[in-house]
């Protein structure tokens, strides 16, 4: 990985009328910390600090930002200001709240509510791979309350992965990081945003359209990611990355290599979110909702050539409806 | 072939950065070097860079897929990246050779070989216990191995730093080959220099490095060692990979999806610890694990650039979302 080289602000430093704690993540663009409130409440405050851009040296706390970089780092600010404006907008328990926004240190700070957990990356790596169809259902059905939000405030969140998602302890899961707000800039215009932003992507989690006609980016990129993001929790790593897919499309359905191991209509449901073509997935969140929320009944054969026939995808998932796990 | 590799290189307390790290692998083998170029000696970061450079080099021609012979691959790599070295002071018509220490790695069928000269190492940690590592070719050593000094007395002998066996030395290397050492699941494989072994404990080294915790701990032992190293730290670098089998589901890092001669890299670059050079090193390529990759890291001066945000701007964007988020909160909520 990227050497990350700049410095964190010290434990203890005061910010406003928060008091840094830790350093919970250092990222290519961002740092975030656990830090105090004046109530004594912890709080996640991310910083931005794109460390392609910006150099804190140890001790100090102002970056210092080459010249030819200024505006580049002002810029970048924008991209920051939108995930700052997509959260302030949200409302949602499935959606990290935001609690602040402010400019300090000749950058800003978004402070967020903290939250007690770990990400699903994490719980990916910890059971390395093996998650359980329960744990998959129950986080995602409600992982997709929030993201629905998201959708009817006419945002797309765009970087959905196991990284972004955490899981509080009590099992209830959020969406985090709304830095791929980044990309709707990108695509406006082609003024300043073509050549100052990095369009950002996610390697395996980004659908096609992500890459390029990126004017048909809908609810269904944001669905391609949970497909994949359930993909991982199975299989424990990224499915091939869409743009490769689109030379030479190695990704063998979820219905043959989990067979027997997870419902047919789970694995379906993956397999029908991963569609390369953004027209053959679900298009909205609440028609992938239903399926996950249904209870796991007692299994109910679905007709035998419905499956195999060319049929609309959508009959191919009422199909899937039908059909459920030996539980 | 699955693993999960990290690597970072810091300066310590020192100017520059003599050290150098990094990574390569195709689909069925893995490469891994660290080299320490050599202080007192002119450039020793260029005898660590020609040694990175050249081992990479060789391992992008010779493994298509995967090695002939690991172990072959390993000890003429580095007595040639030894010849390397002397040929650039031929040309370069350099006063005097820069040399350095150097270990490096090759995993390939889940068996990992590896091959040293000085006194960077390479430690094979098994659940949390070190199962084998490399033995220095240092004066400390040779005064421990003789009987003429304690193992605990090692540290803080004046002539630590002292090595016996380099590349880019008046005398041929001497390469220290390791036997082949199958790989377990969970096994972690520790590249590092002297800066970093050097203020840690064996058991400090151990005790972190189990496959869960490498790439959230690693960053910390670094801080650990740069603590105890104070204002003496030295430059200090590590590349760690910790190993699952095959069949295991949890990787980081993946080759299976490698085209047959497809090549992923990552390496210190020269710069990379420089701040004024920061940028030319920005983008070294993540590693094919990394999660996300700006597509274009391009940059672009103030006069291509109309998107410029001024002060007043900034601030009126900052007061717009935070009215946002006070209308949205409910007063008396948090
Ligand atoms: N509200 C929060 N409560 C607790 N931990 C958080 C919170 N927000 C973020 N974190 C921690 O910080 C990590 C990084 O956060 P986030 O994904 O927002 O930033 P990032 O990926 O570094 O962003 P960028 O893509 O801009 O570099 C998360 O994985 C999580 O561990
Ligand atoms: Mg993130």
């Amino acid at each position: 990985m990227p050497t990350q080289s700049n410095q964190p602000l010290p434990d203890g430093y005061k910010l406003l009328d928060y008091r840094i704690d830790s350093v919970l993540s250092c990222g290519g663009f961002s740092i975030v910390y656990l830090a105090y409130d004046v109530n004594d409440q912890p709080v996640a405050i991310k910083e931005y600090l794109p460390s392609h851009l910006v150099l804190r040296r140890e001790g100090d706390v102002l970056p210092s930002i080459a010249d030819d970089h200024v505006a580049t780092f002002r810029y970048g600010l924008k991209c920051f200001f939108e995930e700052g404006r997509s959260l302030a907008r949200l409302s949602h328990p499935n959606v990290v709240r935001v609690l602040n926004f402010f400019r300090a240190n000749e950058t800003v700070y978004l402070v967020m509510r903290y939250e007690r957990g770990r990400t699903l990356q994490e719980h990916i790596q910890l059971r390395r791979g093996a998650i359980s169809e329960n744990f998959i259902r129950h986080v995602f059905a409600q992982l997709l309350n929030g993201l629905r939000e998201v959708h009817t405030n006419r945002l797309l969140h765009l970087d959905i992965k196991p990284a972004n998602i955490y899981v509080r302890n009590d099992g209830t899961p959020l969406l985090i990081d709304f830095g791929g707000a980044r990309q709707t800039l990108a695509a406006e215009g082609d003024g300043p945003g073509k050549k100052m932003l990095k369009p950002m992507y996610t390697p395996g989690f980004a659908p096609p359209e992500q890459y390029r006609d990126r004017q048909r980016l809908g609810p269904w990129s944001d669905i391609y990611a949970v497909g994949a993001t359930i993909h991982a929790c199975l299989a424990g790593m990224a499915p091939q990355p869409a743009d490769k897919r689109m030379q030479d499309d190695k990704y063998q359905p979820a219905t043959r290599l989990w067979a027997g191991k997870y419902s047919r209509q789970l694995l379906e449901t993956i397999d029908w979110c991963l569609e390369l073509n953004h027209l053959q997935r679900p298009q909205s969140v609440f028609g992938l909702q239903k399926v996950l929320l249904r209870q796991r009944e007692p299994m109910v054969r679905s007709p035998a050539g419905l499956l195999g026939a060319m049929q609309s995808r959508l009959l191919r998932f009422a199909g899937a409806l039908g059909a459920s796990s030996k539980a | 072939m699955k693993f999960s590799i990290f690597q970072e290189s810091r300066l310590g307390a020192r100017k520059i950065n003599q050290d150098r790290v990094g990574y390569c692998y195709s689909r069925d083998a893995l490469l891994m070097v660290v080299a320490d170029g050599m202080g007192g000696h002119l450039n020793g970061e260029l005898a660590a860079q020609i040694a990175l450079q050249y081992l990479t080099e060789l391992f992008r021609g010779e493994a298509r897929m995967r090695l002939g012979d690991p172990a072959r691959f390993l000890h003429h790599g580095l007595n040639d990246a030894h010849e390397a070295i002397l040929d650039c002071v031929r040309t370069r018509n350099l006063p005097e050779a820069p040399r350095t220490t150097c270990v490096a790695c090759v995993v390939q069928d889940g068996v990992a070989t590896w091959a040293h000269v000085g006194d960077s190492r390479l430690y094979h940690v098994r659940d949390g216990k070190i199962l084998s590592q490399t033995r220095d070719h240092s004066k400390v050593q040779w005064l421990v191995d003789t009987g003429q000094l304690r193992e605990e007395a090692a540290s803080r002998h004046p002539e630590r730093n002292k090595v016996l066996n380099c590349l880019g030395g008046s005398r041929p290397p001497q390469v220290d080959l390791s036997h082949r050492n199958r790989l377990a699941d969970g096994d972690a494989l520790v590249l590092c220099t002297d800066g970093l072994w050097g203020a840690l404990t064996p058991g400090m080294l151990a005790s972190v490095l189990s496959r869960k915790t490498l790439r959230k701990r690693l960053p910390t032992l670094l801080d650990l060692a740069q603590a105890r190293a104070g204002r003496g730290c030295d430059n200090l670098s590590v590349v760690a990979m910790s190993w699952t089998e095959p069949g295991a589901t949890l990787v980081d890092t993946s080759t299976r999806t490698l085209e047959l001669d497809e090549f992923a890299h990552e390496s210190s670059a020269a710069a990379r610890m420089r701040p004024k050079d920061r940028d030319a090193s920005g983008d070294a390529g993540a590693p094919a694990d990394t999660a996300t990759h700006p597509i274009d890291r391009e940059r672009a001066g103030a006069e291509a650039n109309p998107g410029y945000l001024s002060d007043e701007e900034i601030e009126r964007a900052i007061e717009e979302i935070r009215s946002a988020i006070r209308r949205r909160t409910p007063p008396g909520a948090r």
